[in-house]
């Protein structure tokens, strides 16, 4: 029970502390920070300069691969500052300073976000993946791309090296408007990438449509920032995290007591949520993702697997304190996050092409992520950051030197047994890790960072039932991962070449010998293959990830907490055991007590008899393996072809709802039947209004000296007589007035 | 009663002529002019009756003048008599200009500044 | 700071008039860009010379009797803010002339001649610190922008350039009076006659507050029109499309500017109780035409009306941070004021090389034009973005500072003595409101770079190659968006010059306003008929004079 004494204490400490608070926080200077070398700006600028230099090569019209060698080196350089700021991290964030960038001064308050740094674990965590990606990525585009060479090869590793530049803005950034502008960044990149193909009307729609449905992610984004500038008078995580009234807020939210903390402060992170969503694809804003696909592989890897859309959990854990004060935004960042992962998951089980099956599961992980974060556990949300990264990325660019092989074709019933084609084996392998990860197949990196989020939710008072959920969406997503892996690379040798719609100069030639239909596959090159042993070996090593880098005296159990424990994301979660053990030790009575209610100690251990951390460990694994056996069974179990398995009879069972899965259960439509036509229609209206309403009342306005002279007009008779009678007649009046006057006797 | 000029000199012979009526015959004189511009339709009759106006106001200055012995009232009427001639000149011209468009003195045939 | 700066600056493009007009049609052109290039020096000594730790002191004050009676003098002087609204029309000056050299062929020393006039016009009203001087300038910039429209302007161009003349010419003539009433009262409790603006804004603030409502009106009848704001908006869209490029820069560029920036030097010093009262009405109609012309752009074929729509979509944040009246929404109001007219201008730049090429404006017949003209599509998209308001270029660090201005300025948190409040007029829904803004703004203009920039290509069938100009842009056309782009770069990355340097005007405008607004005005025990100071006038002219 919570002890209502300490409660009401607690209250009217905030509430005395928060008339004065204001005064202190603007006391405290940035500076009380420390300050970092200058070179850990190299890994800002590099990717700016490699970005510049591209531009350069454009204009002189460089036609070799040196902008592919350009922004590998400079992303290899800045993953290698990386490496060093990591290794010379001492533990505790501090700031580096690049130049000032808005400063409004009133009186003796600002309005401070200065081009500055803000380096503590968590950024190191995200940069160390996020520069490294890029490089290998940069490595595996400069083959994959150089059928571009030339112009567009530019154009390319121009906006690669703007997107690393902004996502490094976006994670290292030491105020919310920094993180705004390389949220921004990333998403022109985002939008310059997808439609790098800008002849083909749907790269350019899906282009246009990633930057708009982002957009409104940012306005709640931009919202939640002034606010929080408002209401806590700053924009830096340094002053922000140290403001008393934010802690006062937090110490109010541990034991749920949410009245203590004004409704302002609690719409902050709500705003950011929707951000977030926006950015990370989650329902009701996750839409925009998959037509993304449309861009070139490598930066569907890159930008819509493994990095930018990941900002949106960044922004939660960055900003994780703020989300800790309202009482609803966990709950929902929670929900969405399942329903987004159960419903991603729903549709990539009935979709086709495998590029859209990765973007669909990849909407479904990254539904995970969120649900991690809002049972209370930024860890298990941040640690599937990683693993995903790495495996999501190496599906991605398995996906992408299929398709770069077969001219296009991305139809998984028009592919088949690539295992057994000549030169596809590495490709195969990588593939097979990626799916094990994504399936959760016990001791991959998958299956520990999934099993994090979905203990957790047991854990959690009140949230079982997303644990429920995203237990049946890992079966799910075993499922459709093994569909596709058994489908395209397993099971008898049969290809059908692509239309080639991706390519605009095209490469037929050197394609006349062999394969079915006279089509030869094109089997990737050194490159592509060196990036995917290179990732493949890295997915495997992240499970390693879960043994390695505890430290006992922060009670975090492996690397990835560690480095959670240490930063801004920090939250321990009430509810586990060892801070339930704590409590009773230190005889407080907050023991199970916290935001999100009380646990009974009783039900402390609420599946199946045992800690859901262990218990998770034997249930996901055999949902993991359930769902790869029916895909085994379904898919490849005594399938002859590549078009049809054991699957379709059953599929017709179902009636249309397979279809509907298909159709993505027509959500587009519904939007655009919901917001997009009738917004079309205000402003076909507002437009006619604007013409003839507005406009027109101006033009009355112009017409009304008309109109009067239309009225006095006849009285002109042009006759010469007729203005004399009036002069005549006017001047009697004027005389009989004067009469009068003069008979009453005058002006007084 | 003041003494007028002309009692000066025939002091007997005329009734006194006063101010009165000298206004008499100014108003009369602008008043036919008026009803004159007014009613006929020859435009050379009408710029006559203009003139019967113009005379019938200097008329009325010059009594003016007369009686209060002040110079400006005759001055005054040496220069509308001036502009009188130089519109004469002018307007009989134009007149005549006009008449050789529609070959009529009436002013009704002019009439293309109506509304 | 010396005056003499100021002074080249309008001498300088007034005699570049005269030789343009009294020169040959060929030279016209070369002799007004020198000229124009010419005024960049005196541009460059003023930014040089100019002391911005004095604070919000004008500097390179300069004044001269003009008509003693009335107190009238031609007096110059330019405070931080009014520097770099001059820089900001001398930088255009040079980058229109050079814009217009294949577009206009016809009368072209009457069109260079009047460019020339129109730049010391709009210097003349920036740097005026006489109420008579900024109104004569304010109202000439009519007259040189009618001609340009009329003359060389489009189809529709009688139809736009009347209108563009009557009805900002009514709203200014309601300026006239509503200032005509504010000296006369100034007047009335000083005993002398002044047209200075700085004695004006000290004084008139002890107005009732009734009278400074009506003083408020008129003031806004003339400079809300000029803004435009909506609902008197619909000149401006008319008068963009039909003007020619040049034109169009201009008016977007520095003519809407006016506007608000009467609103910030008049507006808001001489009625501050008044405006802080009716500021949410001003808010709301800001916040209307956020949203309202934003959706208009979304549905427009004219890409010149889109964009055209887009700035009052645009000035409406302009509005929403005076509206605000603290100090980050004057400061972001003023930034927009300068980021609106390089993103804007640059934008109308790019129409009007397409324009050239292809004589159409409609969207329906022209598209994908990425794969002919690359450079052309990449500063389309440049301009696209920094009007977007994207982190890095310049609308953004204006815009953002506008909407946590209209976040700021609500009075519940004021009393709450919540950080950064100053004001009490506006409230966090302004801001919300405003912000959908943001998302309209991408929506539509996305819309329209996808469709003229992306996708395959379509042009017009009768199109065919322009006899002087490249298929992709020349090098004199690059050069005309390169210091564009610059700007536009540099006031997105260090916006923290421009903020330091308008900072102390704004504190001064915001902490005197917010002063005269709160006290209660005192009641003036002294006041002078009109008969009165017409003696006294009379009297010390007398005495002055042996």
């Amino acid at each position: 029970m919570i002890n209502t004494t300490l409660l009401t204490n607690q209250i009217s400490t905030i509430l005395a502390m928060a008339p004065d608070t204001t005064a202190s926080v603007l006391s405290q200077t940035p500076t009380e920070i420390g300050t970092g070398p200058k070179w850990i700006l190299l890994i800002i600028g590099l990717p700016m300069l490699t970005s510049l230099l591209c531009g350069l090569y454009a204009i002189i019209g460089n036609k070799t691969k040196l902008p592919a060698w350009t922004t590998v080196a400079g992303a290899g350089i800045a993953f290698l500052a990386t490496v060093a700021m990591y290794l010379s991290f001492d533990g505790t964030p501090y700031t580096v300073h690049a130049f000032d960038w808005i400063q409004v001064y009133f009186g003796d308050k600002a309005m401070i976000a200065n081009f500055s740094f803000y380096i503590d674990t968590l950024t190191i965590y995200w940069m160390l993946f996020v520069t490294g990606l890029a490089t290998l990525i940069a490595l595996y585009a400069s083959e994959y791309m150089s059928h571009d060479v030339g112009t567009s090869y530019c154009r390319f590793f121009g906006a690669f090296g703007l997107f690393v530049f902004s996502m490094a803005c976006l994670v290292m950034g030491d105020n919310l408007l920094m993180l705004y502008l390389g949220w921004e960044g990333v998403g022109l990149c985002s939008y310059l990438l997808i439609g790098y193909f800008y002849k083909k009307p749907e790269a350019v729609a899906a282009a246009k449509k990633a930057f708009i449905v982002n957009r409104i992610g940012d306005l709640g984004l931009a919202l939640g920032i002034y606010l929080t500038f408002v209401h806590f008078g700053t924009l830096e995580y340094a002053v922000l995290f140290n403001d008393p009234t934010l802690l006062g807020y937090i110490e109010a939210a541990k034991t749920g007591n949410f009245e203590a903390i004004p409704a302002i402060a609690q719409w902050i992170p709500i705003l950011f949520m929707i951000g977030a969503f926006g950015k990370s694809a989650q329902f009701p804003l996750y839409v925009w993702l998959p037509d993304a696909m449309e861009g070139p592989t490598p930066v569907s890897a890159l930008i819509h697997a493994a990095t930018m859309v990941t900002a949106g959990v960044y922004l939660i854990a960055r900003t994780y304190p703020l989300f800790l004060t309202s009482e609803f935004a966990l709950p929902i960042v929670a929900w969405v996050g399942t329903i987004t992962a159960l419903l991603a998951a729903t549709i990539a089980m009935a979709q086709f092409d495998i590029k859209r099956i990765m973007a669909y599961s990849t909407v479904s992980q990254l539904g995970y992520m969120f649900a991690g974060l809002g049972v209370l556990t930024p860890t298990g949300g941040v640690y599937h950051v990683l693993t995903h990264a790495f495996f999501k990325a190496l599906l991605f660019l398995c996906c992408g030197a299929v398709m770069h092989g077969f001219a296009g074709q991305l139809d998984l019933r028009k592919l088949s047994g690539l295992k057994n084609v000549k030169g596809w084996g590495i490709v195969t392998i990588g593939m097979l890790i990626g799916c094990i990860n994504l399936a959760g197949v016990p001791f991959t990196a998958g299956y520990f960072s999934k099993d994090t989020i979905i203990a957790e939710a047991f854990v959690t008072p009140g949230t079982s039932m997303i644990g429920w959920i995203l237990l049946f969406t890992a079966g799910l997503t075993a499922y459709y991962t093994f569909r596709v892996f058994f489908r395209v690379f397993m099971g008898p040798v049969e290809y059908h070449p692509g239309d080639e719609h991706h390519d605009d100069d095209g490469h037929d030639d050197g394609h006349d010998g062999g394969g079915v239909g006279g089509f030869h596959p094109h089997a990737p090159g050194w490159a592509v293959n060196s990036v995917l042993i290179t990732l493949s070996v890295l997915s495997i090593a992240a499970s390693g990830l879960y043994f390695v880098g505890g430290n006992k005296e922060a009670h975090t159990k492996h690397y990835a907490q560690t480095m959670v424990m240490s930063s801004t994301a920090s939250y321990d979660s009430p509810y586990s055991k060892h801070a339930i053990h704590a409590a009773q030790e230190s005889n407080d009575p907050n023991a199970g007590v916290g935001p999100r209610g009380t646990i009974d100690k009783a039900l402390e251990v609420p599946i199946i008899g045992g800690d859901p951390h262990k218990m998770m460990y034997y249930i996901s694994a055999v949902v993991g393996i359930v769902g790869i056996a029916l895909a085994w069974f379904l898919h490849l179990f005594g399938r002859t072809n590549a078009a049809e398995c054991k699957m379709d009879p059953i599929a017709k069972r179902f009636g249309p709802i397979p279809k509907m899965a298909e159709n993505k259960w027509y959500v587009d439509e519904f939007y655009a039947m919901i917001f997009v036509t009738p917004l079309r229609i205000i402003s076909h209206i507002f437009h006619w209004i604007d013409k003839l309403l507005v406009d027109g009342i101006v033009n009355l306005f112009g017409y009304l000296p008309r109109i009067f002279a239309w009225i006095i007009r006849p009285s002109q008779s042009g006759i010469l007589q007729g203005y004399a009678v009036s002069m005549a007649g006017g001047l009697t009046i004027l005389l009989l007035v004067v009469f009068v006057i003069v008979m009453q006797g005058g002006v007084s | 009663m003041e003494i007028t000029l002309a009692q000066m000199a025939f002091p007997e012979a005329l009734p006194a002529i006063t101010m009165a009526h000298y206004l008499f015959v100014s108003a009369a004189m602008f008043v036919m002019g008026l009803i004159g511009f007014l009613t006929r339709k020859n435009m050379i009759v009408m710029f006559l009756c203009t003139e019967l106006m113009f005379q019938g106001a200097g008329l009325a200055l010059i009594a003016f003048g007369r009686h209060h012995l002040a110079a400006d009232g005759q001055t005054f009427v040496i220069f509308v008599l001036c502009v009188a001639a130089a519109e004469a000149a002018m307007a009989l011209a134009l007149v005549v200009l006009l008449f050789r468009h529609k070959e009529t003195l009436s002013a009704q045939a002019w009439k293309e500044l109506h509304g | 700071m010396s005056p003499v700066w100021t002074l080249l600056l309008i001498a300088v493009p007034l005699i570049g008039a005269l030789m343009v007009a009294f020169g040959t049609e060929d030279r016209a052109y070369g002799s007004s860009l020198r000229t124009m290039l010419v005024t960049l020096i005196p541009g460059a000594m003023m930014l040089w010379q100019f002391d911005f730790s004095m604070g919000a002191v004008h500097q390179g004050a300069a004044s001269v009797n003009w008509i003693p009676d009335l107190g009238i003098k031609l007096s110059i002087g330019t405070d931080a803010i009014s520097l770099l609204l001059i820089i900001l029309t001398v930088l255009l000056g040079p980058i229109v002339i050079a814009a217009s050299k294949t577009a206009i062929k016809d009368d072209r020393r009457k069109y260079y001649a009047w460019l020339l006039i129109l730049q010391a016009a709009m210097v003349g009203v920036f740097a005026a610190r006489d109420l008579m001087l900024f109104y004569i300038c304010f109202e000439f910039t009519l007259l040189p922008m009618f001609i340009l429209i009329r003359c060389y302007g489009s189809t529709n161009r009688v139809a736009a350039s009347t209108k563009f003349f009557l009805y900002t010419f009514t709203g200014s003539m309601m300026t006239l009076a509503g200032l005509i009433y504010v000296v006369y009262f100034v007047a009335q409790q000083t005993g002398t006659w002044t047209l200075d603006i700085a004695t004006l804004t000290a004084i008139a603030p002890r107005m009732p507050i009734e009278h400074q409502a009506w003083v408020l009106l008129a003031m806004l009848a003339g400079f809300a029109v000029k803004v435009p704001l909506f609902p008197f908006h619909t000149w401006l869209p008319l008068a963009h499309t039909e003007a020619p490029t040049a034109g169009s820069v201009i008016l977007a560029g520095v003519l809407l500017k006016l506007g608000t920036y009467g609103i910030l030097r008049f507006a808001i010093p001489i009625t501050p109780a008044a405006f802080m009262e009716y500021a949410p009405v001003l808010g709301v109609l800001s916040v209307i035409g956020i949203i309202y012309a934003g959706l208009i752009c979304w549905v427009q074929d004219d890409i010149k009306k889109l964009v055209a729509y887009s700035s009052v979509s645009h000035l409406g944040f302009c509005v929403l941070g005076l509206a605000a009246l603290n100090v980050s929404g004057l400061s972001g109001s003023v930034l927009y004021m300068l980021s609106h007219g390089l993103s804007t201008g640059g934008l109308f730049l790019m129409i009007g090389f397409m324009y050239e090429r292809y004589h159409t404006r409609d969207m329906r017949q022209i598209g994908g034009l990425a794969s002919k003209m690359p450079v052309w599509t990449f500063f389309m998209v440049f301009f696209t973005m920094a009007s977007v308001g994207l982190p890095g270029l310049n609308g953004f660090p204006s815009e953002v500072l506008c909407l946590i201005a209209s976040f700021q300025s609500d009075a519940a948190w004021t009393a709450a003595g919540e950080p950064g409040a100053w004001g009490t007029t506006l409230g966090p829904w302004f801001g919300v409101f405003a912000g959908t803004g943001m998302v309209i703004a991408a929506m539509y203009l996305l819309i329209m770079v996808g469709k003229i920039c992306f996708g395959p290509l379509r042009e017009p069938k009768d199109h065919h190659a322009h006899e002087e100009l490249p298929t992709d842009l020349s090098r004199r056309e690059i050069w005309t968006l390169i210091p564009l782009a610059v700007a536009c770069l540099v006031f997105g990355l260090k916006p923290v010059y421009l903020l330091d340097a308008i900072s102390d005007p704004i504190n001064q405008i915001v902490s005197t306003a917010t002063a005269h607004s709160v006290q209660p005005l005192p009641e003036n025990h002294e006041t002078h008929t009109m008969m009165d100071m017409i003696q006294t006038q009379i009297q010390t002219q007398t005495e002055a004079t042996p």
